[in-house]
């Protein structure tokens, strides 16, 4: 086997195992690698924090996930619950999923045992699981009236006898829908909660699917998107920055890097809290390693290409 | 009769909900609230369906000693004792279901999804080539993308990140937004067709 067939053939073997070491190491040692934020994560920031200290605004939250996408999703789901709960917003949840409800739960208690004085059914409400098919129906009913479409939350308990819900009607009371899918993210709620009602809708999904939804965002029929661990590592450094030093939204003050480093600096965030960020350093040496290996058997090809062309003029 | 009654259920239900979309009126409220109430119904008879056909699978495996029938055995004690959890101590924190979701259930999962990144890593060295110029376009967009989403390609240049914004904000938005175009036409001229009773092979059965 000759120089270009060996560094074109390497066992896969070998990969994985340089792989798993790669991925591994900077999740055991973090490396604190900067996190730089882009467009469609400040928008949903601002969105979102635009309705802190209002009690007849909420923020919809729809758990369509499994524990498969655990690793991109979960730290959205803590990030968003973390930024609602620090800014007093009220937050409505809901799973068509019985995954996802299980998930939903997990989220809002770990989140919730770092705010004591945040209470179920007055600062927050969850709705629980509803099954997948009533969906639609769920969606389109809420433009009237939430307590009507949902009934009961999760505990049974009527939606209307419970003290979030005295301001909060239908979907002018929502400041946005947010679903986070590892599937088709955010059509339903495009399709009949937008189009039909006018609400605004934003979209958290694993890196693979975002590419799909850039369309909906230039139309503005999606006010923000989070992308796989990447937007959840964005919206985790922005809720330190902003919401944990209870600091109001400002463009100026996104755009100015060595003061959101400070501010970074001064929050003590528990690792609970920055798994996004963590992971995106495994992430970052990943990248760069596959990038390595393309370069590597690209080179393998070319020597190929070469040696077979020299053979052909000899 | 068999497939004209179901046709005609079709065609006025469908016309109905077309209406239902447009018409704001509280008749076409009422309807949707009654076509609600049914749909609750109808919903709770899919699950006993479900259930009813995962079981009769998977009962037949292990009596037929079909290959891997052990796993059909493992299957049926985790819906029996998912489900018979979840029915005698609820779903809440605390309990044996939320204690079988956060231990078993949810690391499995996540562990089959990672290991994508090690077939993702092994095919990428394999087949991405700079074979022709379609690839190597692709090639050099790949590797902008997969820089531009990690703090070290801000770390490069600046430029990056900007291009990578640019790849996905141009070139793809453009493809994807030309699919999805082709998709709901797709999507409403199939509609269309079955509400109109052109397209009929859902009823099954063959030529008529």
């Amino acid at each position: 086997m000759n120089f270009s067939d060996y560094i074109q053939k390497i066992d896969r073997r070998y990969i994985f195992i340089i792989l798993a070491i790669a991925v591994i190491l900077p999740l055991l040692f973090p490396l604190g690698l900067p996190t730089f934020t882009t467009p469609p994560v400040l928008s949903l920031y601002k969105h979102i924090d635009e309705a802190a200290g209002t009690d007849d605004r909420a923020v919809f939250m729809d758990f369509a996930q499994s524990p498969s996408t655990l690793p991109e999703l979960y730290p959205m789901d803590l990030a968003i619950l973390r930024h609602c709960f620090l800014r007093d917003i009220k937050v409505l949840t809901i799973s068509y999923y019985p995954q996802g409800a299980a998930i939903m739960q997990m989220a809002i208690s770990e989140v919730k045992e770092d705010f004591p004085d945040v209470k179920q059914d007055v600062d927050y409400c969850n709705f629980g699981f509803r099954n997948f098919a009533l969906r639609v129906p769920i969606t389109l009913g809420m433009g009237d009236n939430i307590a009507e479409a949902v009934e009961t939350n999760a505990a049974g308990r009527r939606l209307e006898n419970l003290p979030i819900m005295e301001k909060l009607k239908n979907y002018d009371n929502i400041q946005v829908c947010m679903e986070i899918s590892g599937a088709a993210p955010g059509i339903i709620y495009i399709n009949y909660a937008r189009a039909r009602y006018g609400v605004d809708v934003a979209i958290g999904v694993t890196a693979v699917s975002a590419a799909d939804n850039y369309p909906y965002l230039q139309t503005g029929q999606l006010v923000g998107l989070l992308g796989g661990l990447k937007g959840a590592a964005e919206y985790e450094e922005l809720v330190e920055t902003f919401a944990n030093n209870d600091i109001p939204y400002s463009e100026k003050k996104a755009q100015n890097l060595s003061w959101r480093n400070q501010q970074y600096e001064l929050s003590k965030v528990p690792y609970k809290f920055k798994q996004a960020r963590i992971g995106m350093d495994a992430q970052a040496v990943a990248h760069v390693l596959i990038i390595i290996f393309i370069i590597i058997g690209n080179i393998g090809y070319f020597i190929e290409k070469r040696q077979d062309k020299n053979k052909y003029v000899k | 009769m068999k497939r004209t009654i179901p046709l005609l259920i079709v065609m006025i239900l469908g016309m109905m909900f077309v209406v239902h979309t447009f018409v704001p009126h509280k008749i076409s409220q009422d309807f949707y609230n009654w076509y609600q109430t049914w749909l609750k119904v109808m919903v709770s008879f899919a699950v006993i369906l479900g259930v009813g056909s995962l079981l009769m699978v998977h009962t037949n495996k292990i009596k037929r000693k079909a290959p891997a029938w052990g796993y059909s055995w493992l299957t049926i004690l985790a819906l029996v004792g998912t489900s018979a959890a979840g029915f005698i101590w609820g779903i809440e924190d605390g309990t044996p279901y939320m204690w079988i979701f956060e231990n078993v259930n949810a690391p499995l999962g996540a562990t089959m999804f990672s290991l994508l990144a090690f077939y993702m890593a092994s095919a990428a060295y394999k087949a991405f080539r700079a074979r022709s110029m379609e690839a190597t376009l692709l090639l050099i967009a790949a590797i902008i993308v997969m820089l531009g989403r990690v703090s070290i390609g801000n770390a490069i240049t600046e430029w990056i990140p900007d291009i990578t914004q640019w790849i996905l904000n141009v070139p793809n938005l453009a493809a994807k937004r030309a699919i999805k175009l082709g998709v709901g036409l797709g999507m409403t001229a199939t509609s269309l067709k079955i509400i109109l009773g052109i397209e009929r092979t859902y009823l099954g059965g063959g030529k008529q």
